[in-house]
């Protein structure tokens, strides 16, 4: 009796203390995302008429919307980002399981391949970019180099609209499939080395162990590896911005860099508002989904 | 045997030099074109090691541009947000781990969902409101947006460590006149010490390296962190690669800094959420 009613009163001073440590996080995210992102669909329906410029900017209801239904450059930086996004998650997901499989052998010394795994990852995006730019550079890069070496013609990487697509592409997927190298390697080092010594007994062969032991065990960490591959690269800004600035022409420009541009050069708000709104719905969907995904598999492992 | 032994060698050595040198490479590349002079660049074909190393081009990415401000820019930036965002997400991880929290699920999933948004669509707004509070061009308008930025993950990692230290420690404690924030403070924090930092170290990295936000709420030169910083040696058409290249590695050598030393950290703290979802 006596406990039950010490339990409850320490029930409600844990609430309120619990309240309280998560006040300061609350606050942090009310001031830094919720309260802009309510300004950010206020503004999206607005808009400066260009007749009377000097009302500021003023209530235009879904117009903003509507523009951009109507606007090719904002269809090609969506279909550029879903470009990037389809082909870049897949080769990463790749190259980082590749990387991963190397990188799980018993070296006596770790620390090469450790911080060959960790360098990319922690290189900021920009710099990879500027690199990587220098490697496609016509004259004087190291790919062209190696083409002419090899016997081919060396190539105009970054003045043409698909070669500077896939330079970009080739140059996400170094700097993505580290990270997915690292996320994959803690996977592969959390199966049981029995499986495999039992499989061995059973005389199965490499490539079946692989196929039967390694991918299925894998598929929770390859899973959320390609989502947080998905989410970043629907933002894709810095690499572009980096090795072509959306050139040539708009021909590489991605939606964030779009929205960038709108916003920032061309000072048009509200119609940069229309466009995050947009870029916002769509990776609110893609987390939703995520969410859903990790829910079911929780109360899945729970049942186990 | 002898052969078998003799080939899984080989295939581990093998193993290891191709992922080091695609790890290295790039870095490896821009050093050695530091070293280059302009003259030297435009061989054709282009020279592998540099024919008369020179140190000129670090002395100029030193002069150029200030530089060693927008270290110093960036150092501030990373390391205030990160100090900020390990206190406020300590807080929030005891809370959702040690204090029987309606809808923590619901918190819980709330942090993962900020985790996941898109950047450049809280760049416009952040704008504006930095703006009207006046606060671009200062630290606060980058501190602030980067510890949420890495508060989501600061908090899991912590969170994960907060629940491996006994309950029995805090109830002893308490029992000896602590109160509970003392406990957390003098018993827990301590205990999970490597979990905060390693913490830290994803928000520092994270700041120390993000460009969009760095962008759009800095545009006075004095301000400039590093990532956007390096993007200033390169003219409208012109790219001095060699002093680029030099301004580069002047910048990366702080980050593989931390990486060399806290290797191991780092990549327990970058796993721990993948393996977990």
């Amino acid at each position: 009796m006596t406990d039950a009613v010490i339990s409850t009163s320490k029930d409600m001073s844990e609430r309120k203390l619990g309240t309280l440590l998560l006040l300061p996080a609350a606050a942090l995210l009310l001031l830094v995302v919720v309260y802009p992102i309510t300004t950010l669909f206020f503004t999206s329906l607005h808009a400066v008429d260009n007749a009377n410029p000097r009302a500021g900017e003023q209530w235009v209801g879904l117009a903003n919307y509507f523009r951009a239904f109507d606007d090719d450059r904002f269809w090609h930086s969506l279909f550029q980002t879903v470009l990037y996004v389809v082909v870049t998650v897949p080769g990463a997901l790749l190259v980082g399981l590749g990387l991963a499989l190397l990188a799980n052998k018993p070296f006596t010394v770790k620390w090469p391949v450790r911080l060959g795994l960790l360098l990319p990852w922690a290189l900021p995006l920009v710099f990879c970019g500027l690199i990587f730019r220098w490697f496609f550079e016509y004259e004087t890069g190291i790919v062209n180099d190696v083409l002419v070496r090899v016997g081919f013609e060396p190539l105009q990487w970054l003045s043409s609209p698909t070669l500077a697509t896939i330079a970009i592409c080739i140059t996400i997927i170094w700097k993505a499939s580290s990270f997915m190298a690292l996320m994959l390697l803690a996977g592969l080092q959390s199966i049981p080395k029995s499986l495999y010594e039992a499989a061995e007994v059973d005389g199965a062969s490499k490539w079946q162990q692989f196929v039967e032991i390694t991918l299925p065990m894998l598929r929770p960490a390859i899973f959320v590896a390609l989502i947080f591959r998905t989410i970043t690269a629907i933002q894709t800004f810095d690499i572009p911005y980096a090795m072509t600035g959306g050139g040539p022409g708009d021909a590489t420009e991605t939606l964030a860099m779009y929205i960038h541009k709108t916003t920032l050069d061309f000072l048009d708000f509200g119609y940069g508002s229309a466009l995050a709104t947009l870029m916002f719905v769509l990776s609110l969907v893609l987390t939703t989904g995520y969410l859903k995904y990790t829910r079911r598999s929780a109360s899945r492992s729970g049942e186990d | 045997m002898d052969g078998f032994r003799f080939n899984r060698k080989m295939i581990v050595w093998f193993s290891a030099i191709t992922v080091a040198v695609n790890g290295f490479f790039p870095a490896v590349w821009i050093f050695l074109t530091a070293l280059k002079t302009e003259t030297e660049l435009i061989k054709s074909p282009i020279t592998y090691l540099p024919l008369a190393p020179t140190l000129a081009n670090f002395e100029t990415a030193f002069t150029a541009q200030p530089i060693l401000r927008f270290m110093w820019n960036s150092f501030v930036v990373a390391s205030l947000s990160t100090a900020l965002c390990v206190l406020v997400g300590a807080l929030a991880a005891y809370g959702l781990t040690r204090l029987r929290m309606p809808y923590r699920n619901l918190i819980m999933s709330v942090l993962l969902a900020v985790a996941m948004f898109p950047l450049i669509s809280l760049m416009v707004p952040l704008f504006k409101v930095m703006r009207e509070l006046g606060l671009l061009n200062t630290y606060l308008a980058l501190i602030l947006p980067y510890a949420v930025l890495s508060l989501p993950v600061c908090t899991l990692v912590m969170a994960s460590f907060f629940q491996d230290i006994p309950p029995d420690l805090e109830a002893a404690a308490m029992i000896d006149g602590c109160s509970r924030v003392q406990a957390l403070f003098k018993i827990v924090i301590p205990l999970s010490a490597p979990g905060v930092f390693t913490a830290a170290i994803l928000a520092f990295v994270n700041a120390w390296d993000e460009f969009l936000l760095a962008l759009t709420m800095m545009n006075r030169v004095s301000m400039r962190t590093l990532s956007v910083g390096i993007t200033l040696y390169q003219g409208e058409f012109a790219f001095p690669w060699p002093l680029i290249s030099a301004a580069l590695i002047i910048a990366i050598v702080p980050i593989c800094i931390i990486i060399a030393i806290f290797q191991e950290r780092v990549v327990g703290g970058l796993t721990s959420g993948g393996v977990k979802g």
